[in-house]
């Protein structure tokens, strides 16, 4: 390989990265989003989630990304690929963040906000000084696995002709007849950053001891 | 006096309070007064409603009918009948410090925090100020040396002493205990109620479920006695003691090993 695919593998994985990164992000806030409004239990609100949750879930991510990207003149909407690509990850994994939330919710002690709610806290101050942080921990073995999930399932992207880390490699070798090394060094690099991930949940497991009263 | 004027007088009023858990009355038109700087401690057979009672006085649990006033303030409906708003309602509670039978301390916090949380989130305290106050009260409950430990490293004695100073942070008007040491080892109880004990002789206005007799005749002013939903004797410790009106609280005093005057 030489310098160019080099250069070409990193773009890719960089690519990967941020696109993935972003649909974290805001599928994490969004899947919380979610769960809290599913507290609330409000008639046709809940069932329309609900319906979401399980079309989300059980559509593959290719053919969301295609839906997605090929829909969306249809509705007027002017989305480059990118947009699209990050919309198909978000909505994926934005259904699985929401379940994982949700059982984070229903399993906090109540006599923990009620030691709270008897303190003065408003159910906002309660949420966010004393569930969340619980919750953050507790939940994120199964977000991290979400997360992994997510980068691995990205190369779906390609299919509405985002370069990402796995496309890039047949770029290259379609260009050097040699399909070997570009893919190693990609699989190198997914391994990269999901070890990353793998760090980042270690950190979480340690503060976990502390929760076990 | 009117009714009003002795609400305002009283730390805690409580008015034809009734309650129900589905078809089961747990409290029926319970009329209860605490004065300032009184203890008085609610004593009665498992079932008999006494938690219940104790936690509608901060609102965790919601009556049918009656009125609760926390220093002469209205605590979860307005006097009109309309609901408090949630941020008014825990402006009231705030006038409350509640101490757990299970010390429901937060985990994700050491115990400096525990008792800081409250004072910086709810009262706006800088956290130097609710530091200071927090070690202060730390030293008062014996738990000082222990201020940056988590909660799953302490015993149950010392987690239910971090409660309490985490319920006085707040400088609360009453303190409320139910039931405070029926989770802790035998060898445990006596570091609490020590504990309760000063507070009560430094003057703190407390109402108390327990089962623990001896304690309940040495700290009380007033001691109440609950029977499915009722009050159905209260007299001063001596009187409820040694001699009780009702068949009921003789009966119950027996089975409990009426203590001797301490």
């Amino acid at each position: 390989m030489n310098a160019s695919a080099w250069h070409m593998l990193l773009e890719g994985a960089l690519t990967t990265v941020w696109i993935s990164a972003v649909s974290i992000a805001i599928g994490v806030v969004a899947g919380l989003v979610i769960a809290l409004i599913r507290l609330a239990r409000i008639p046709i609100v809940d069932q329309l989630l609900v319906l979401y949750i399980s079309v989300a879930r059980a559509t593959p991510l290719v053919t969301l990304a295609l839906f997605i990207f090929l829909s969306a003149p249809d509705l007027g909407l002017d989305l480059n690929r990118s947009v699209a690509g990050i919309l198909a990850l978000t909505l994926n994994t934005t259904a699985f963040n929401a379940e994982i939330w949700r059982s984070a919710f229903r399993n906090f002690s109540r006599e923990q906000s009620e030691a709270a709610m008897a303190t003065g806290m408003t159910p906002w101050i309660t949420f966010r000084r004393i569930m969340l942080p619980q919750m953050v921990i507790t939940s994120l073995p199964g977000l991290v696995n979400e997360m992994s999930f997510l980068i691995k399932g990205s190369p779906a992207i390609a299919v509405i002709g985002i370069v990402d880390l796995t496309r890039v490699t047949n770029r290259i070798s379609a260009v050097t007849y040699e399909p070997l090394p570009p893919i190693l060094v990609a699989g190198a690099l997914y391994m990269a950053i999901i070890g990353c991930l793998v760090w980042l949940q270690r950190l979480a497991e340690r503060r976990a001891n502390r929760l076990a009263m | 006096m009117s009714e009003a004027n002795m609400s305002e007088r009283a730390a805690v009023s409580i008015r034809h309070l009734s309650k129900s858990f589905d078809d089961v009355e747990v409290l029926r038109d319970v009329e209860l007064e605490v004065k300032t700087g009184e203890v008085v401690t609610i004593i009665g057979s498992s079932g008999s409603g006494k938690s219940t009672l104790l936690r509608c006085i901060n609102w965790l649990e919601k009556p049918d009918r009656g009125s609760i006033h926390i220093a002469g303030q209205r605590i979860g409906v307005h006097e009109d009948g309309r609901p408090m708003p949630v941020r008014e309602l825990a402006k009231v509670r705030a006038q409350t410090g509640m101490v757990f039978q299970g010390f429901n301390l937060w985990p994700h916090l050491n115990v400096l925090h525990n008792v800081t949380e409250a004072p910086i989130h709810v009262q706006g305290k800088s956290k130097r100020e609710a530091e200071e106050l927090a070690t202060a009260l730390l030293e008062k409950v014996g738990m000082s040396h222990k201020h940056d430990s988590y909660p799953n490293t302490l015993s149950g004695g010392q987690k239910q002493r971090v409660a309490i100073a985490r319920a006085l942070a707040m400088q609360p008007e009453v303190m409320l205990f139910d039931e405070p040491t029926s989770a802790l080892d035998p060898e445990l109880v006596g570091e609490v109620l020590a504990v309760i004990k000063d507070l009560s002789a430094e003057g703190y206005t407390m109402v108390m479920v327990t089962h623990e007799m001896a304690f309940a005749r040495a700290v009380s002013d007033q001691v109440v006695f609950l029977e499915k939903g009722l009050i159905i004797e209260r007299a001063d410790p001596e009187t409820f003691f040694t001699t009780p009106k009702t068949d009921r609280v003789r009966k119950f005093l027996e089975n409990h090993d009426t203590p001797s005057p301490a």
